[in-house]
C-alpha cells in the first residue's frame, strides 16, 4: 500500500479525538459513506448511534 | 451455541446482529458496506475502513460460539509490523487469552459493529504510530 501519512494538524486532531475518545468519553464521528474521521461529539443523536465510536473498551 | 445453526444463534444473528449490519450499510459507498460470507461455521464480515488518507481492508469473524467468544479482526492489507498487532495481522482488541471475567468484551453490550469501530481506533492509533513510532493510547490495565 502507498501510504500517505498525515500533516501536523490531522495528526493533532486525530490524537486529540482518540484520547478525548479514551478518557472523556468523547464519541468520535465517522463520515457516513467513507468511514472517513469527522471530529467528536460529547451527545450522540440517533442518527449518529452507527457512525459515532464511543469508548470502546480495547486492550490497547 | 451454533451462530449459524443452534436456534439461540440463530435468534442473535436475525434480532441483533443482521439489523445493526443493515442500519451501518445503510447510506454508507457501496466500497464500504460490509458484505457477510458464511466460512464452515463462521460468519464472516468483510469491509473496508478508511480513518483518513488510507483504506484498509479487513475481516471480522464471528466464530460459532459468539458472542461468548469475542469477534476476531484481522487486517488483509499489508501493514508494518507494530505494536498490538499478532500474528495473521489480526489486531489485539479484547484481550486474547483472557478468561470471560477478564476479558473487556461484553457479549451482553456489544455487537460485530463494535467490533468495526474497535478496529477503526485502532487502524486510526497505527496511522499515527506510522508517522511518529509511538502508538497514541496507552495499554489497558
Amino acid at each position: 500500500m502507498d501510504f500517505r501519512p498525515l500533516n501536523d494538524t490531522e495528526r493533532r486532531q486525530l490524537i486529540g479525538a482518540l484520547r478525548g475518545n479514551a478518557e472523556s468519553n468523547l464519541a468520535i464521528l465517522m463520515d457516513r459513506r467513507t468511514t472517513t474521521f469527522a471530529g467528536t461529539t460529547e451527545e450522540i443523536t440517533d442518527d449518529e448511534v452507527i457512525t459515532a465510536i464511543r469508548s470502546v473498551p480495547c486492550h490497547y | 451455541m451454533g451462530l449459524l445453526d443452534a436456534e439461540a444463534g440463530k435468534r442473535r444473528l436475525l434480532s441483533v446482529e443482521i439489523p445493526v449490519i443493515e442500519r451501518y450499510n445503510d447510506g454508507r459507498d457501496p466500497d464500504f458496506k460490509i458484505q457477510l460470507a458464511r466460512l464452515g461455521s463462521t460468519l464472516v464480515l468483510r469491509y473496508r475502513l478508511k480513518p483518513t488518507h488510507n483504506i484498509y481492508q479487513l475481516e471480522t469473524r464471528l466464530v460459532a460460539s459468539y458472542p461468548t467468544v469475542p469477534p476476531e479482526t484481522r487486517v488483509v492489507t499489508p501493514l508494518k509490523c507494530c505494536p498490538h498487532l499478532l500474528e495473521g495481522q489480526t489486531l489485539c482488541l479484547w484481550r486474547q487469552g483472557s478468561t470471560r471475567q477478564t476479558s473487556r468484551w461484553d457479549p451482553a453490550k456489544f455487537t460485530c459493529i463494535f467490533a468495526v469501530q474497535a478496529a477503526w481506533r485502532w487502524l486510526a492509533c497505527y496511522e499515527i504510530w506510522h508517522d511518529t513510532g509511538e502508538w497514541p493510547l496507552p495499554d489497558a490495565k
